[in-house]
């Protein structure tokens, strides 16, 4: 379990994130819905560490962990897609998807944890000898998708997934995101620009403005 | 969860060995060994064949190409150095005063000693420097390299400008004759340049040495992937340091006498040099640039004295327009997609 609590956050001396409090429980798909500018990207790249808090704290089942370095928080199995892709773009898909193990140092778990992901992201396997700079923007998306989950085995955080994506892409993005449902141990984290894409997805809907965030009625959990 | 895949296709399960892979791109596109062998035994036929004032500048060269390779691998993670000339004095002067003051003449003791102390100064200047990345990293390379030039120059005892004499060292116990020793040093020169190469190409096709490239690509996304990219830089610094005193023992034992311009800028920038007229796409690229610097300078002084750096210029000019990637480009069939993402 994810939980913020009065996480603020200041950059240039303007505050981005006002007091947050969230809870992103596991097997739980939890959508953050904000505007540009909101706050959303500040959000994930915070629960990341990539941002410094100015006051509050999050804990991943309990455990402090605003106060560890960002490459401390991924090694505890918090996988993070970026907005923009960035992939390395001349490696191939394979390389890749296999540089979260590198980064973690794991060769042994490796192919358990790559395995994984082939088989829940079935085209990752068949583009896994391309290189990602032949993919288009939207396959991009989804190997970065597969990169995260590489690292994904408690938290998932997706900084608007669907931007900027193909409409049949985004289908099949809405598509992989749902499939994450059956992972009980993941809680995953999902912001977009707008609450088409996440209202029958998330279980927990949040809205962030200027900074704020109000828990919105959740249309799937009440049914 | 093997659910999730269609039953008609056939799953990656009998390819686990493929999926477990970091060793599958190792064994992908190998000739290097295979190359570096063929290029130790034509150093060492040189060595017979070749007058030994060529046999000399050929051995200096390979020194420096040991301290290019070192450069090579911070530039790989897009890391340059202008400072490399520190650990080529400090391998040297380590090799002089152990020499003389500690009574050590053992060659192989005296790069042991030449590596490990660069590598404990490396360990520590890099605490400090590998906070620091692009033109910040350069600057404090250069930095540290001038407060030991300074350090120097300023010492009398240990020679100042003059320098200092670095006594002949010893091979298994056994004093050689000059002429002897300056063969066995080159011997051991090649030998140590083959294996140093060996083992770094291994290391760049490493997940270490993966890193690197990620690093240079965008750093914050290795961070956030789990690894530690301070002490990824750290390591790799250590390793140049290393690499580079291991170059500066090799050059006092040669040469027979060293002095602070082993740590003036213009060294460290002729290292810089070697690593862009080669390049860095492959440890045997670097390796290249030490030895064709080294070689067409030693003729350009004897034939052109006054214009040699003039021609050093030129074509530093022409390498950076018309081969960006260095002379190791020519011989790697470049496709045109790679060429579009550069550094």
């Amino acid at each position: 379990m994810l939980s913020l609590s009065e996480v603020s956050v200041n950059l240039g001396g303007v505050e981005v994130l006002r007091r947050v409090s969230l809870l992103a429980p596991p097997g739980v798909i939890v959508g953050v819905v904000g505007r540009n500018g909101a706050g959303k990207t500040t959000l994930m790249r915070s629960i990341m560490g990539l941002l410094p808090l100015a006051g509050g704290r999050i804990e991943l089942d309990g455990a402090r962990l605003d106060l560890l370095a960002p490459h401390r928080r991924a090694r505890l199995g918090i996988g993070y897609m970026p907005e923009d892709r960035r992939l390395v773009p001349q490696w191939t898909v394979k390389e890749n998807l296999m540089l979260p193990l590198w980064a973690a140092g794991e060769t042994t778990e490796s192919s358990e944890r790559l395995q994984r992901v082939f088989e829940l992201v079935e085209e990752l396997y068949a583009w896994r000898e391309r290189k990602a700079l032949e993919l288009s923007g939207g396959q991009q998306k989804i190997v970065a998708l597969g990169r995260a989950l590489v690292c994904a085995r408690r938290l998932l955080l997706l900084d608007e997934p669907f931007e900027g994506v193909a409409p049949a892409l985004v289908a099949r993005l809405r598509e992989l995101i749902g499939k994450l449902k059956r992972e009980r141990e993941l809680a995953v984290l999902v912001t977009d620009s707008n609450d088409a894409h996440l209202s029958d997805l998330a279980e927990r809907l949040y809205t962030i403005e200027r900074g704020a965030l109000t828990e919105a009625l959740s249309p799937v959990a009440n049914c | 969860m093997s659910s999730a895949f269609p039953p008609g296709k056939s799953m990656p399960t009998s390819s686990t060995a493929e999926a477990a892979g970091v060793h599958e791109f190792v064994a992908a596109r190998d000739y290097t060994a295979l190359a570096l062998t063929l290029g130790l035994i034509g150093a060492l036929l040189c060595a017979t064949f070749v007058p030994a004032y060529l046999r000399f500048v050929l051995e200096l060269a390979l020194a420096n190409g040991l301290v290019a390779m070192g450069l090579m691998v911070l530039m790989r993670a897009g890391l340059v150095s202008f400072g490399q000339g520190l650990y080529f004095c400090i391998g040297g002067y380590t090799a002089a005063l152990a020499g003389t003051a500690l009574g050590v003449r053992d060659v192989f003791a005296l790069l042991a000693m030449g590596a490990a102390v660069c590598a404990l100064v490396g360990f520590l200047c890099g605490l400090l420097i590998a906070r620091y990345r692009e033109i910040f990293f350069a600057m404090l390379t250069l930095a540290f390299t001038m407060v030991l030039y300074g350090l120097l120059v300023n010492n009398e005892r240990l020679g100042s400008t003059d320098g200092y004499n670095v006594l002949p060292a010893r091979f298994f116990a056994s004093e050689l004759s000059p002429d002897k020793f300056q063969l066995a040093l080159f011997v051991l020169t090649c030998a140590l340049v083959y294996v140093v190469a060996l083992g770094l190409d291994r290391y760049l096709r490493s997940p270490m040495g993966y890193l690197g490239e990620a690093i240079r690509e965008n750093e914050l996304r290795v961070e956030y992937l789990g690894a530690s990219v301070r002490r990824l830089v750290l390591i790799k610094y250590v390793i140049a340091g290393a690499l580079a005193g291991l170059g500066g023992v090799l050059t006092a034992l040669a040469v027979g006498h060293v002095d602070p311009d082993l740590a003036n800028w213009t060294t460290s920038g002729e290292f810089l040099f070697m690593a862009l007229l080669g390049g860095i796409e492959h440890v045997g690229a670097p390796l290249l640039g030490a030895i064709i610097l080294g070689v067409v300078r030693s003729y350009a002084l004897e034939y052109v004295p006054y214009l040699w750096q003039m021609m050093l210029g030129a074509t530093m000019l022409a390498i950076i327009v018309f081969l960006p990637d260095g002379l190791w480009s020519i011989m790697k069939r470049r496709q045109k997609v790679g060429k579009t993402v550069g550094i």
